[in-house]
């Protein structure tokens, strides 16, 4: 995209690879500013009363959850598959656009990877509590016990649930790490307390930018690549499993895995926007992280927008189409116009609807309104989980067994918590490591060069 | 580091590649060439080369196999159970755990033989030739005793673009 000279540059400012290297790192080398440290102690705070009301989940119990025997899955579910579907974007961005050769993903990846691992991790605690007694979630590790040896149920969507999210949590943020490895050497190169050299140096692993070492590096990243883009597509379909095996109206459904996928990757990108633009101001990368980047993200929303409005149409046209009294009753009585009638048309204005404003260039231009739409989408997303969990599991095919269902303040504590884990994981990423991927951002920096930086007429990707 | 080394360093890729093939055709090759980010014409160019993604083939495939046999053997032999009357082998209910659990153990072993080869470690000491080679130059490094015959021809190469240091 950004290879031909119609897209632009992707470094603005003509700047030399030590220019590079001094501005991201600028912020590591800098005094902590004094929002940080306030930001720092809100995002603790949220963090303290998650853990407040973890300790009351798990001394007194779920009971302490607004959940009952019909909504059997309330918040922690919805914010599971939220945080998942964030936490896909990270590899997602890297690897697809890794794939197609999108060259500006260099300046966002590093973030949007750092993303994915904080917002996973924030993810995989709410299934654990869910159990109800975490104390002996080993259970569900197929390992040999003394209980026959009885394994696991491999069939089971919640069993392959476990599998992904473990590989996933694991296998991003080792991609995430092992690209940071050149950057921390380069930060031990140019610093100069002794402190610092000592500690990235040690996560540096006595990285030197040899051949050898690039050249294995390369291998790893092509494997790595790879296989991951099969693991982005494959986590999520395995989540919508959880629902669509499930024999409920709203869940029995086959356009799930695609659906999931293709929500996890409008979320993820979204707060990645919401990530960047935060990052631009607060840092001043805009020579990084040009106003063309956001433009090219937003643009890749209104496509990916357009995708969910039809998936919408098209669960509501087959719920017609398929005739089942169940599926018709879900979506047109209980969806469309129920009692979380509120919920479907927040999800459906903010996600189809209010993100098709991109198409103007007027607002893919102002920062502030993409960010606010940014928001919006990260919201509509979350209405979109309410909307499957909730709305379906409310009427039962017994209307003896119909309930409705509200959080409790230790749900919304449980969720303002790990909102808290999150910001702080953003924070100390803002303070410690390097934004944007250092030692990718100088070998796409020739492009910019005219004749493309090569003395003979000659290019290699 | 007890052996001479001539260090000649280079401000951009160009200069370095132009200055690399040149000395490749006299027949002069470089110990080892430090870049801040990798340069396909030296990967190509220098005489080294990487099995690791055949390496992670076969972990793979050893990885797939080693799991479903594992779960036909825990689910059909070991104790069989009937899940919602299927039958005890279920087969295409196995595959997603084989997939993704293929999938962890071609990174996570690709990662170790990347890190064992590479030989990129946590507690390895970095070998710095030039403080500046992660930063913005790129610096060949030739054996002094290795170019004895070429070293006027080297040198030359060498300063048309670049700066020759010692060590």
């Amino acid at each position: 995209m950004f290879n031909s000279a119609v897209r632009g540059k992707l470094i603005d400012g003509d700047k030399s690879f030590s220019q590079i290297s001094k501005e991201i790192l600028a912020p590591i080398h800098a005094k902590t500013p004094l929002w940080w440290y306030a930001a720092m102690l809100v995002s603790l705070g949220m963090f303290g009363f998650g853990l407040y009301c973890k300790y009351i989940t798990i001394s007194t119990g779920i009971g302490t959850w607004g959940v009952n025997n019909s909504v059997a899955w309330g918040w922690a579910i919805i914010n599971f598959v939220w945080w998942i579907g964030i936490g896909h974007a990270g590899t997602a961005f890297s690897i697809f656009l890794l794939i197609l050769r999108q060259k500006w993903r260099t300046a966002i990846n590093r973030a949007a990877e750092a993303m994915t691992v904080v917002a996973v991790f924030c993810a995989s605690l709410f299934p654990l509590l869910h159990m109800g007694r975490p104390w002996l979630f080993f259970f569900i590790f197929p390992y040999p016990n003394t209980r026959g040896p009885l394994w696991v149920n491999f069939n089971s969507p919640l069993f392959w649930d476990f599998v992904a999210i473990s590989a996933y949590l694991l296998i991003s943020a080792s991609f995430w790490y092992f690209g940071m490895v050149p950057d921390f050497a380069t930060i031990r190169d140019t610093a100069k307390s002794k402190i610092k050299k000592a500690v990235y140096g040690f996560f540096a692993f006595g990285w030197t930018g040899s051949s050898r070492e690039w050249l294995r590096f390369e291998g790893l990243s092509f494997v790595l690549g790879g296989i991951a883009a099969v693991l982005v597509v494959s986590v999520h379909s395995i989540v919508s499993t959880d629902f669509a095996v499930s024999v409920q109206a709203g869940w029995h459904t086959t356009i799930f895995p695609p659906y999931f996928v293709i929500g996890a990757i409008f979320s993820g990108f979204a707060m990645v926007l919401t990530l960047v633009i935060t990052m631009r101001g607060l840092y001043n990368m805009n020579d990084f992280i040009t106003d063309r980047h956001v433009d090219a993200v937003c643009r890749i929303l209104i496509f990916i927008s357009l995708i969910m409005g039809t998936a919408y149409m098209t669960e509501i046209f087959i719920a017609w189409y398929s005739a089942s009294e169940y599926e018709t009753y879900m979506f047109f009585k209980n969806r469309l116009f129920g009692d979380y009638a509120f919920q479907f048309w927040a999800m459906f204005t903010a996600n189809a609807v209010i993100p098709q404003l991109f198409w103007f260039k007027g607002v893919r231009k102002r920062m502030w309104i993409v960010f606010i739409i940014s928001i919006i989408i990260n919201i509509g997303m979350w209405f979109e989980r309410f909307n499957i969990v909730v709305t379906t599991l409310s009427r039962d095919y017994l209307p003896a067994a119909w309930a409705n269902y509200s959080p409790t303040y230790v749900e919304v504590g449980f969720f303002i918590g790990t909102l808290g884990m999150f910001l702080a994981g953003v924070l100390l990423f803002f303070r410690y490591i390097p934004m944007i991927a250092i030692s990718e951002l100088k070998s796409v920096a020739k492009f910019d060069k005219p004749n493309n930086g090569q003395l003979k007429a000659k290019s290699h990707e | 580091m007890s052996k001479k080394y001539i260090l000649g360093v280079f401000d951009d890729e160009a200069t370095l590649v132009d200055a690399f093939e040149k000395l490749k055709d006299k027949g002069v090759m470089p110990v080892e060439v430090y870049t801040p980010y990798p340069v396909h014409e030296i990967l190509e160019g220098m005489p080294i080369k990487t099995r690791i993604t055949h390496a992670a083939f076969f972990y793979g495939l050893f990885a797939a196999l080693g799991i479903l046999g594992f779960l036909t053997y825990a689910a059909v032999i070991d104790w069989p159970l009937r899940y919602g009357g299927k039958p005890f082998n279920a087969f295409p209910s196995f595959i997603v755990v084989t997939i993704v659990a293929t999938i962890l153990s071609i990174t996570l072993l690709t990662l170790f033989t990347f890190s064992a080869r590479a030989k990129v470690f946590p507690g390895k000491k970095a070998e710095i030739f030039h403080e500046r080679a992660t930063d913005d130059k790129f610096v060949m490094v030739f054996d002094e005793d290795g170019i004895a015959n070429d070293s006027e021809s080297l040198k030359a190469i060498l300063t048309e673009h670049g700066k020759i240091e010692k060590l």
